[in-house]
């Protein structure tokens, strides 16, 4: 503080000390950068060593850079329409390959041999990585670049949902979900869409019964036949025509209803003759998954298309997932033609096909992927459900004082304290609840979803409480003044404003839920399965149980290709699941 | 229904006549005193844990008139006016003795559910405060969450003409009650209070966040209101109270209700010395 005064009586008005701030500035800085840069750093390997980047001539490595990065980068740049941002960009590539590559020589000349690690490849990751990530948010403001990843994040997302979609058919009925679509779901849409059209209120109220008579109907009807469609059809019936439907429903809102009937109809006939006679035709796709990707991923992608079409700007952007496709064939063709020597990456098709193996040529983690995508699907429903209806009787029913006052805040302390609990106890009630007492099986999806969900759910209640109780005040008691009884404005008013917080905490607790291992290890999942599950009580594996076991592998090529090939598949998973819980939220916000 | 009319112009027209002071008062065509009572309450006594917030106070509120309730900050008048449509069981150290009684019934029977009687009465609050919905989705709210199933549409572009604010949002009924401006969203409250076809509408200072313009098409909607519906405004600007009620409480400190008559009365010729010095600005 004397500092501070004596500096106060220099110059005219006296001068204020910022010595403390500035340093602190820094130091805050640095510890956020040495988090990020020690985690980059690991990335970067597990990367080099799951696509075998280290093995890849650096012929391979330029001719996808100008194939494939160099055009993708021109269409951010075009996207953004900025003269300053492409010298920028220009700049910052030529200069940081001078840059890189001078340094890297210097430091393998003065301390040594860097690694698994060469200019080029330090170039990729330092420089061109970010610059793309940079690109991309600066073309993606632009109209063509949103529309060209709005384009290409439905495609790549359909993809994800369609494949997620027929994973979990592997363990649930999918002759069940058709009786119960089909006797409880559609009836119940048909009354509801009846009863809105002819304002005939006692068909809407109807509409929820009849759903759940229809599907206890179907528990029971499921016992009693014997002939079934087949998968293709079912899927075709349950699901590939009610989001064609939904498709053009909502392009017929806008547009109208022959662009309607073509956003809607055309992938639908697309998914339908991919599913029935793909493999018949000799393309080699087919089968009713093939049939599920392409509904999935046709209808969206149409429905933009039109409005995109329909809007009429940026419609440039579309052509960026054939800029993309093409970008990739040309390089390999252009690989193929000269002999350009190809890494042998880890994560290939093999990897995400087939079952373990003891040859790290062949082992795969398909198994372990099935398992793991059931895993989250039950956790997620699971946690969301229980936390949000725990949070809401919480946060909106409960008193704040009195005996109940005094319950509610002990019930609050013990979720706050049970958030700290180490997973392994967890683990242990899985085991002693679920497994033993329940009888629920050891090392079962349903064992370990049950045990992983309560692990998450103090997470998924706390961070639901806070969303919930950042709602404004105002809005309940302009809702409670309306004459709204709690449930009505817990409804309409508290969970849709609080949703998009609700959906945040529930992502980050799924992450951690997607990453354990411990609670596993103590229900006793298994650490290598070589078949995917065929039922919920069926014993499976987990993505990171699978790695853990081959981590200590003795052969070399386990514990670097193999394991940093799963490591790069499960975050690609955990990424992909955020980003579509993200871009939810995303949408949720917007649309309050 | 002509006939009453020109009866009151009458009546205003000798009122008009009998100001002298610089204060303007009753703006409105409206005779300053009514046949029917719409709420009355009968020694209301209203206790925040130990502390008395509301002393004592009995008042009956004529129907289908602005009846204006005024004094200084923490004198009870939003407390009073929270106590008619029960707003006041939200807060859980809040305990009423005395009755208030609307449609002829106590509304602190045992009998009588909280819920449905907010039904009856609409209220519009001191901050604007529409729901992050569609204009449409905000005005129908009341009727939606009553099951109302006849024409929704027409119910709302009635309460907007009602509320003055059809004119400026009927190209936008689907876009968010956000994005209108302060003026806007208290008049999008005000058509959302009266779209489910209230009694009374309560108003707890609802001009107090917005600037004079805003505030000016409020006053002017409030007087048109009163047509149809009996109107309790809270207010702070005494000019306000002046221009636009009918009857005029006063509350000074401590909860008590010191005067009560025709607003002309009571800021021409107030009986109570406090309440002159209140007004004139002496205190308060």
């Amino acid at each position: 503080m004397a500092t501070d005064t004596e500096n106060a009586r220099v110059g005219e008005f006296g001068e204020v000390s910022r010595v403390r701030g500035i340093v602190f500035e820094y130091l805050s800085l640095g510890a956020s950068v040495l988090g990020i840069f020690a985690l980059a750093v690991l990335l970067i390997y597990v990367t080099i060593d799951a696509f075998d980047l280290a093995g890849a001539s650096p012929l391979w490595l330029l001719t996808y850079f100008l194939t494939l990065v160099v055009p993708f980068l021109g269409f951010c740049l075009y996207s953004a329409r900025d003269r300053a941002l492409t010298r920028r960009a220009v700049a910052v590539a030529g200069g940081g390959l001078v840059a890189v590559a001078g340094a890297f020589t210097l430091i393998e000349t003065v301390i040594g041999q860097v690694p698994r690690l060469n200019w080029q490849l330090t170039y990729l990751f330092v420089v061109i990585i970010p610059l793309t990530g940079y690109l991309v948010y600066m073309g993606a403001r632009g109209r063509p670049g949103s529309v060209g990843f709005g384009l290409v994040g439905r495609l790549i997302g359909g993809t994800a949902i369609g494949l997620a979609f027929s994973v979990l058919f592997l363990v649930f009925d999918e002759r069940l979900w058709f009786l119960a679509y089909t006797l409880g779901i559609v009836p119940a849409l048909l009354a509801y869409a009846y009863g809105r059209r002819r304002d005939a209120s006692a068909a809407v109220t109807a509409a929820l019964p009849i759903s759940i008579l229809g599907v206890l109907l179907a528990v029971f009807v499921r016992e009693a036949l014997r002939t079934y469609p087949t998968t293709t059809f079912i899927y075709l019936w349950t699901l590939a025509v009610p989001i064609a439907a939904a498709g053009a429903l909502a392009v017929n809102a806008r547009g109208s209803r022959t662009a309607a009937l073509a956003a809607g109809g055309v992938p639908l006939a697309l998914a339908a003759a991919v599913g029935l006679f793909g493999r018949a035709a000799g393309l080699g796709v087919g089968g009713p998954n093939a049939l599920l990707v392409v509904a999935v991923t046709g209808v969206p992608a149409a429905a933009y298309l039109q409005r995109v079409v329909d809007v009429g700007e940026g419609v440039t952007g579309l052509a960026l997932p054939v800029l993309l496709v093409a970008g990739a064939l040309a390089g390999a063709l252009v690989v193929e033609t000269f002999g350009i020597p190809t890494p042998n990456s880890w994560v290939s098709e093999t990897f995400l096909t087939e079952a373990p193996s003891r040859n790290a040529r062949e082992a795969g983690l398909y198994p372990a992927i099935v398992g793991s995508v059931i895993i989250i699907a039950m956790v997620a429903l699971l946690s969301f459900v229980l936390g949000v209806a725990t949070s809401v009787f919480l946060e909106e029913y409960t008193a704040d004082t009195g005996l109940v006052g005094a319950l509610t805040r002990l019930l609050q302390i013990n979720i706050a304290n049970l958030a700290a609990v180490p997973s392994v106890v967890y683990g242990l009630l899985g085991l002693g609840l679920f497994a033993n007492l329940l009888g629920l099986g050891f090392g079962t999806a349903v064992t370990v979803s049950l045990t992983l969900s309560l692990l998450i759910l103090p997470i998924t209640i706390i961070s639901a409480q806070e969303a919930i109780r950042s709602v404004p005040d105002d809005l309940r008691r302009g809702s409670d003044a309306m004459g709204a009884t709690r449930w009505q404005t817990t409804k309409n008013v508290v969970l849709p404003e609080a949703f998009p917080g609700i959906l945040t905490g529930t992502i980050l607790a799924l992450g951690r839920a997607i990453g354990e291992t411990a609670p596993l290890i103590m229900v006793g999942a298994a650490t290598t399965v070589f078949s995917a599950p065929s039922s919920l009580f069926s014993k499976f594996s987990a993505m990171p149980m699978q790695i853990y076991a081959w981590a200590n592998f003795p052969q070399a090529e386990f514990r670097y290709g193999v394991v940093a090939a799963g490591v790069i598949t499960l975050l690609i998973i955990l990424i992909g699941m955020n980003g579509t819980a993200i871009l939810l939220r995303n949408r949720a916000e917007r649309g309050s | 229904m002509s006939n009453t009319e020109t009866e009151r112009e009458a009546e205003s027209d000798a009122a008009d006549s009998l100001i002298t002071t610089d204060v303007e008062t009753g703006s409105n065509d409206r005779t300053a005193t009514s046949d029917r009572t719409a709420v009355a309450t009968r020694d209301l006594n209203v206790f925040y844990g130990d502390e008395q917030a509301i002393d004592d106070v009995s008042m009956e509120i004529p129907e289908k008139r602005v009846t204006a309730l005024i004094g200084p900050s923490g004198c009870g008048k939003s407390t009073f006016l929270r106590c008619i449509n029960r707003m006041n069981d939200m807060i859980d150290v809040c305990r009423v003795e005395g009755d208030v009684e609307f449609g002829g019934k106590n509304v602190y029977d045992d009998d009588v559910d909280p819920v449905a009687l907010r039904r009856k009465i609409g209220m519009v609050f001191q901050k604007p405060n529409p729901f992050p919905k569609s204009i449409r989705d905000n005005v129908a709210y009341g009727l939606k969450i009553q099951g109302y199933d006849g024409d929704i549409d027409e119910r709302v572009e009635d309460a907007l003409k009602g509320a003055a604010l059809w004119d400026e949002v009927k190209g936008q009924l689907d876009s968010s009650g956000l994005d209108l401006s302060g003026g806007q969203q208290q008049r999008l409250c005000i058509a959302r209070a009266i779209a489910a076809d209230p009694e009374v509408v309560l108003m707890d200072e609802p001009t107090s966040a917005l600037d004079p313009v805003a505030a000016s098409k409020i006053e002017d909607l409030i007087d048109d209101l009163a047509e149809q519906y009996t109107v309790i405004i809270v207010t702070h600007n005494m000019q306000q109270a002046a221009r636009i009620s009918d009857r005029t409480a006063v509350f000074l400190t401590g909860g008590r209700l010191v005067e009560y008559d025709d607003t002309t009365k009571i800021f021409e010729d107030p009986e109570e010395q406090r309440v002159e010095d209140y007004i004139t600005g002496k205190f308060g």
